[in-house]
Formats: C-alpha cells, sequence, structure tokens
C-alpha cells in the first residue's frame, strides 16, 4: 500500500515531466541496449555485402571466437564498476593456463617434472589465477598502491613469468582437463559459447539481483557513502579482483583448448580489447556504470567487425586499423547516448 | 580627510546557495586601523559575507569598495582585482602539506623572485627564518607543512596572510586551534599591524576574545545585519546574545519521549579521541532520549559521533552495550554529497545499500518484492519526494537528498541513530520534516544521537546537551534549558 503512494505520484510527474519515449530512452541506455541496433544494422549490412556471414556456422564461429574476450571483459567489468582496473588480467590469460601446463606435462615436452593428473590442469589454472587476483586485491587494498601502476607491473612480471617457466617454448597437447572446455561440442555448439553464456547470465544476474553486486556499483558511484552505509568496502573490492583474475584464467584455458596448446604469446593486447569493449557497452570507466548486458554488446560488436572485415578480404593491416577507428566511433555514440539519457556527464 | 573615509564599503550584498539565502542585503563597513568584529550565530552568514568580501566567493549582487577600487557585483569572479588589498584567512588552513614551511609562507610571493620569474631558494629560506625568528616561532623553515602541530599550522596560515602587507585582512575564527600563548603572539601582531593602519575583520565565537581585541562590532542574524559598527564598550555579553538570537518565529519544540529507567543502549567507556587527549570521555545513549553533541568546530563533536557509529576506531577505549552485542546503529553522514547517497544510483538502490543484508535470501540475491516493500515504506516515512523510486537522487533537491540518506540509515531497522548536521543545507519545510522524524524515531525507543552546529535545531531536538571541545566533554546541559544557555556554553562564554 505504501508503495502504491509513491508511484502513484511517479506516474503524475513522468506525465508532466518527461515523455514516455525519453523515459524509453533512458531505460534503453542504462540498460546497456545502446550498441544493440548498430550489431543489427552491421549484421544486415553484413549478409547483404558477404554471403558467407549469415551462415549459422559463421555466426558461431563469431561467438567461438569472442568468447575469450568476452570473458576477459567480464572480468575487467568487476574492477571497473567500483572504479579500479586490472591491467594483469592480460597477463593471467597467458600465465595461468602455461603455468598449468608445465606442471602436467612431462619435462621432455617442456614441464617442469611435476607431471600432476591430467584432470588437475583445470584447477591449477584456476588456482594460480585466483592467487594472482588475490595479491592484486592485497596490494590494492592493503598496501594501497594505485591498481594502474601495481597491476601494470604484475603484467609485465607475467609475460616474463611465462617466458620463464616454458623456456621461452610452447606447449602442445597439455592434457585433456586443461582443453577440454576450449575444444568440445555439445549438440554442435561449442562448449566455449555454453561457458561464455552461462557466465554471462550468472554475472549479470549477481550484478543485477545479488547484493554483492549492489555494493559494486554502490562503491563505484561513490566509495564514502557506501562505506557510510555500512558495506564492507575492502572486502569488497579484493573479492572484485579475484573474480576478474578467475574469468581470466578461465578465458586462457578457452583459449589454450581452441588451440590444443599454451602459447608464449597467448593473450597479448586483449586487455585493450576488453577496455574497448568494456567503454563500448557502455562500462563507465569512473566506475558506477555499466551492464553485463552492455558489456556482451560491445564484445560482440568488437567480433562481428573483426569477422566482417576478414570476410570481406580487407587486408589485415587495415583490418587492425580499423578496429581501432571503430572504437572510438562507438564510444563516442555510447557517451553521448549516456549524456543525453541521463543528464550525467561522464568520461568513458 | 583620508582617514575618515572608509578603507572597506559592501553596499547591499546579497548570495543565495540553492534554496538557502546566505545574505540578504547586508551594508558593512571598515574604517582604517580598526579591528572590527563580526557576530553571529551558526549560519548566520559571517563567513559568507567576509568570503565575499576577499572574493573568494562571489557574491549575487551588490557593490564592493576596498580602497581605491570598485567593484560591482554580478554572480561573477572578482577576486583577482582585489587580491593586493585583502587577505583573507580562513577557518580551516590551506596549507600545501608537501611543500616546506618557506614554500608555502612564499607562495606566488614576488619578493623571493630574480629574473624570468625564477624562484629563488636562498632568498626564500633567509625571509622565511627572518619572518619565523620575528614570530617567535621554533620551526625550521625546511620541514613540510604536513608535518606541524594544528596550531602552529594555523599561525603560518596567518604569517602568511599578514606577511603579504595588505590594507585589510579577514581573519575567520583564528585563534580556534591556538594555544594561549600562540593566541598572545597573534594579539601583539595584530595590535602592532593595527597601529601602521591595516585594517582587521575579526570573526570569533569566542566573546571574551572580541573584547579583548576589537574596537568595533557588527551582528548578523539570518544573513541580515542587526547591529551595524557598534563600539565594543557600549555592548555586553548579555546583549549581544540576546542580539545573535533574536525574537523566535514559530517551530515546534522538543518533546522527551525518554521513560524513567530507561535501558542504555551505547555506551562508550574511556575514550580518547586522539593521543592529545587527556581526560577520558565517557558517554551513554538510553533508549527514546535525543542527545546533541554540540560545540567549536573542529572539537571533536564529530569525530566522537563517528566513534559512536563504529566508523572510526578511537585512540584509546571502547564502545560496548550493556546487553553485550552491540545494537544496529544508522549513521546519517555529515555531508551527504561527500559520503550520504550515490549520486547516479536511484532513490530505490541508494536506500538499499544501507541493509543489503536484510534484503537478500540465503543465498544473497535481493528479493525484488521485499526490496519495493521496504524502500517504499521506508521513503513514506522519510516522506521522500521523488519522480519515482528510480529517479537519480543526484537530480533531487537537497531537502530529498537527505531524506534519502535517513530512508538509508533506516534501512537495517537500527535500534540507535547518530545524524551529524541532519538538516545542513535544507529548506525550512523539509527540517521540520526530519525534526518529527527524528522525535517519531525516539518516541518508538530509538536512542538518537544529534551532532549540530545550530542552536536552535538542537534546542528544539535535545533533551541533553553534551558540549564537546578540544576533544573532551566540557559541560552538559539536561532537561529544562533555555536557548540562551546553549548559546553562551558553544561561544565557549560559560
Amino acid at each position: 500500500m505504501s508503495t502504491d503512494v509513491v508511484s502513484k505520484s511517479t506516474l503524475k510527474k513522468e506525465h508532466s515531466g518527461q515523455s514516455r519515449l525519453s523515459a524509453f530512452g533512458s531505460a534503453f541506455v542504462a540498460g546497456g541496449y545502446t550498441m544493440y541496433p548498430v550489431l543489427l544494422i552491421l549484421v544486415i549490412v553484413g549478409a547483404v555485402v558477404a554471403p558467407r556471414f549469415a551462415t549459422a556456422a559463421n555466426l558461431l564461429n563469431i561467438l567461438d571466437q569472442v568468447s575469450v574476450l568476452g570473458l576477459t571483459t567480464i572480468g575487467l567489468t568487476f574492477v571497473v564498476l567500483i572504479g579500479r582496473l586490472d591491467l594483469s588480467l592480460e597477463g593471467i590469460v597467458g600465465f595461468a593456463p602455461m603455468f598449468a601446463a608445465v606442471t602436467l606435462v612431462p619435462v621432455a615436452a617442456g614441464g617442469l617434472g611435476l607431471e600432476l593428473p591430467s584432470w588437475a590442469g583445470l584447477f591449477v589454472a584456476l588456482g594460480t589465477a585466483g592467487l594472482i587476483g588475490f595479491f592484486n586485491g592485497f596490494m590494492v587494498v592493503r598496501v594501497g598502491l594505485n591498481p594502474f601502476i601495481s597491476t601494470l607491473g604484475l603484467l609485465v612480471l607475467l609475460r616474463g613469468g611465462v617466458l620463464i617457466i616454458s623456456n621461452g617454448r610452447s606447449i602442445y597437447s597439455p592434457g585433456k582437463a586443461l582443453t577440454y572446455l576450449g575444444s568440445a561440442n555439445w549438440f554442435g555448439i561449442p562448449v566455449s559459447v555454453i561457458v561464455f553464456i552461462v557466465v554471462a547470465a550468472v554475472v549479470g544476474l549477481v550484478f543485477h539481483h545479488h547484493r554483492y553486486g549492489r555494493a559494486l556499483y554502490a562503491i563505484g558511484g561513490n566509495e564514502d557513502a557506501a562505506r557510510a552505509a555500512g558495506i564492507n568496502v575492502d572486502r569488497v573490492i579484493w573479492s572484485a579482483f579475484v573474480f576478474a583474475a578467475l574469468l581470466a584464467g578461465l578465458a586462457g584455458v578457452l583459449m589454450t583448448g581452441r588451440l590444443d596448446s599454451t602459447v608464449t604469446t597467448q593473450g597479448q593486447g586483449i586487455i585493450f580489447s576488453a577496455f574497448a569493449a568494456a567503454v563500448i557497452g557502455g562500462v563507465s570507466l569512473g566506475g558506477g556504470r555499466g551492464t553485463i548486458v552492455g558489456v556482451v554488446s560491445g564484445v560482440l560488436l568488437i567480433g562481428v567487425i573483426n569477422n566482417l572485415l576478414t570476410l570481406a578480404q580487407v587486408p589485415s593491416f587495415y583490418v587492425q586499423a580499423s578496429t581501432g577507428a571503430v572504437i572510438i566511433v562507438a564510444a563516442v555514440l555510447t557517451t553521448i547516448a549516456s549524456r543525453r539519457s541521463s543528464g550525467v556527464r561522464t568520461r568513458t | 580627510m583620508d582617514n575618515a573615509r572608509p578603507i572597506v564599503e559592501m553596499r547591499d550584498i546579497a548570495k543565495t546557495f540553492g534554496s538557502t539565502r546566505a545574505l540578504r542585503g547586508v551594508n558593512f563597513t571598515v574604517m582604517r586601523g580598526e579591528v572590527h568584529a563580526l557576530l553571529g550565530r551558526n549560519g548566520a552568514g559571517k563567513s559568507t559575507l567576509v568570503s565575499t568580501l576577499s572574493g573568494y566567493v562571489s557574491a549575487d549582487t551588490g557593490s564592493i569598495r576596498i580602497g581605491e577600487v570598485e567593484v560591482e557585483a554580478v554572480g561573477q569572479n572578482y577576486a583577482p582585482s582585489i587580491r593586493k588589498l585583502i587577505a583573507h584567512v580562513q577557518q580551516t588552513p590551506q596549507l600545501f602539506n608537501l611543500l616546506t614551511v618557506a614554500e608555502n609562507l612564499f607562495v606566488e610571493n614576488p619578493l623571493v623572485r630574480r629574473g624570468f620569474g625564477v624562484v629563488s631558494h636562498k632568498l626564500m629560506l633567509e625571509r622565511a627564518a627572518g619572518l619565523l625568528d620575528e614570530w617567535n616561532m621554533d620551526i625550521q623553515p625546511r620541514s613540510l607543512a604536513g608535518e606541524l602541530g594544528a596550531g602552529t599550522r594555523q599561525l603560518l596560515e596567518i604569517m602568511k596572510a599578514l606577511s603579504r602587507g595588505v590594507p585589510v585582512m579577514i581573519l575567520d575564527e583564528p585563534t580556534a586551534a591556538l594555544s594561549n600563548a600562540e593566541k598572545r603572539i597573534l594579539f601583539e601582531h595584530v595590535r602592532a599591524l593595527k597601529a601602521k593602519g591595516v585594517s582587521f575583520v575579526y570573526i570569533s565565537h569566542h566573546l571574551d576574545e572580541v573584547f579583548e581585541i576589537a574596537d568595533t562590532v557588527t551582528i548578523l542574524r539570518d544573513g541580515k545585519v542587526v547591529k551595524e559598527r557598534e563600539p565594543v564598550e557600549r555592548l555586553d555579553v548579555e546583549t549581544i546574545a540576546d542580539l545573535m538570537m533574536g525574537e523566535k518565529t514559530v517551530r515546534s519544540t522538543r518533546q522527551d519521549f525518554m521513560a524513567d529507567e530507561a535501558p542504555i543502549l551505547l555506551q562508550a567507556r574511556g575514550i580518547r579521541l586522539d593521543r592529545f587527549s587527556e581526560k577520558d570521555i565517557d558517554f551513554e545513549v538510553r533508549a527514546g532520549e535525543i542527545v546533541a553533541l554540540a560545540g567549536p568546530v573542529g572539537g571533536g563533536k564529530e569525530a566522537l559521533a563517528m566513534v559512536l557509529a563504529g566508523q572510526q576506531r578511537p585512540e584509546d577505549g571502547e564502545v560496548i552495550s550493556p546487553r553485550g552485542k552491540l545494537p544496529t546503529i544508522g549513521l546519517v553522514p555529515t555531508d551527504r554529497h561527500a559520503s550520504g547517497y550515490v549520486g547516479i544510483l536511484g532513490v530505490r538502490e541508494n536506500v538499499a545499500i544501507g541493509g543489503l543484508d536484510v534484503l537478500s535470501g540465503k543465498l544473497g540475491f535481493i528479493s525484488k518484492g521485499k526490496e519495493a516493500r521496504h524502500v517504499g515504506r521506508l521513503a513514506q516515512q522519510t516522506n521522500v519526494i521523488a519522480s519515482s523510486l528510480e529517479q537519480a537522487v543526484s537530480q533531487l533537491s537537497g531537502g530529498n537528498q537527505q531524506k534519502v540518506v535517513f530512508a538509508r540509515a533506516l534501512c537495517r531497522a537500527p535500534e540507535v541513530i547518530v545524524a551529524l548536521s541532519p538538516t545542513r543545507g535544507v529548506d525550512v519545510g523539509a527540517k521540520e520534516q526530519l525534526y518529527s522524524l527524528l522525535r517519531d524515531l525516539a518516541s518508538k525507543g530509538l536512542g538518537v544521537v544529534v551532532v549540530s552546529d545550530e542552536e536552535d535545531e538542537i534546542d528544539q531536538l535535545a533533551n541533553r546537551v553534551v558540549i564537546v571541545f578540544e576533544g573532551h566533554v566540557v559541560d552538559e546541559l539536561v532537561g529544562e534549558y533555555t536557548i540562551k544557555d546553549l548559546i553562551l556554553r558553544m561561544e565557549g562564554v560559560v
């Protein structure tokens, strides 16, 4: 009954002050749907321009391709939502599966000689990732380092670490448990796609309906207010780094599965695409704003554009440059849309 | 003759902050070589008036003349045009913590420059050493400003301003952080400069200081002058208090909801707020009582409240409850913009973050229906007016933002409410609504702790007033006290 009172005054004011259309527009942008019309247009254009584009096989291929970027971006979103960043995620994508691989394979194949049973691979990879995330959280929360510099340092360290533990060589066929998720198919659908969708759905629910997600948004919007409201801010920040790292580790495992090997350059450059995808998807680098629906749109946009340019046989040098241009255009669109709809100036 | 002409003339100065009319057509004049005390209660407009004089805040309308420079205020910044004529020492020192004492003293000062704007460190250190010597201050010119004590910092700020050689000086509560010895040094310098023809505008909450140093007194009330240029000899403490207070408009009055033998909800034992504290603070909150913490700015009342709310660790001592487990505490922080609400989130989400644990189920997921009902009820209890519960809190008026902060504090069904400056920057209507909310909470058996700078507010709410000064509890008013008792204690007279 009490809610009735509030919602009645709601309706009155909304009719006088705000048109229904602009209310819909605000909800559309806030929900992270801004880029979906653009995606739709791209898919239609693609279908017309390149006949091979709109086939089921190619669309699944796109999803398969973006699953690694997708998981990394979702991980990144945890820390960006609280107004931090984590560059070391790129290092984790390479390091976590490599570390698992060297504990599995025999010395002759480049391993450390531990020769753990094959089933342990996945757990070692994720455990490594989790520990790295814990370290990041420790550095930011306890030591008080700026996450930019602490995770940048760690990124460079992990890049070097990959070379040390692997002796600079790739490791082939590191074991079923490590490669299964990135190579198997269920009902003709790559498991990596299913993993991406499930993770996106679960994280989306957590962000929206779980107290943890609410705490993330509150901290990103105003850390002091969150603290005064009784939220354990330090613990949430710390755990966000752990979740981010775990998802980056999972992304690395998917990548290893697809290649059936761990490569020393694995994941290189992915953090830039992840930031781009997040921003395109409407995540504010200042914290407090962003949805998984939006993040997925950003990831898909990058995947579709890459795919289209390749299908259109654009020379590969141009692919990279045009992706960059598209990122800028999309970020501008997102920023303008969110400014128009909410009246709040955010710098993305 | 030139000396007969005032050095400062302000006419019809008006200034509005949001919905608050801080100054409503104020005239103010200062003569050459005069110490002019500006008095008034908190919120009367003293600091705003001197800020418009120095240009730190731009007046909306009115005219200002300092010496030969005339400014017609239209709401635009005019500080640069009067910079050479006036210096303003603010309530809190504006020093660069990471620069040295010498650098702080001579920042932007042409005296230490050589050709092409190059700053000479040698010259700066020499001059700084000389200046410190002149003020009898035993600190190194090379030590960092951030490492100094509060009194020294305050004095440094005053030295910086005085050494600029301007004809008009504003001192806004200059002695708040000073020891008695430091105060003597300051007064000596003020007298010496006054003899040289420098004029001072002096704001203080300590009336004894005013009688000691001031020549002339102007009293403000609610943004208007109630006594202009009265020689200090013709005034006494009683008259000043009456003038500052004025007649009351009809307002709600305090009520006593505390039952006899009301249980103690929260108890602070042996609290020391910082390592300079010499006495323990013992303090308790009972069910159904509204207790106010009052005292000068920086005196420790906020710190004590934050300790009670569990947001700050005291230097020593503990906060306990006689029942064992500490009660749930709802906090209304002092500055809602800084730590009260999350501007980009809606009303619903802002209220809900106050009680995420009670709104969520076993797995931590929040039940939508439960949240909507709970937040809706709280929004109604606190009278939040918004276009919908999803409207961003940054878009609401100050009063409604504050109500959201109250709703958030109530989200967990607390037994104790700690509210710091509960109605700062809130219009009269919303103020009364928040007062009746606090009374309502007390009548339901909650313990309410209010920290306030406003005597009216305390008078309207609190059955018990605890005066906190320099980190100690120095006085207490219980039951039937008059607002005059209160004002005199808050001004440090009694």
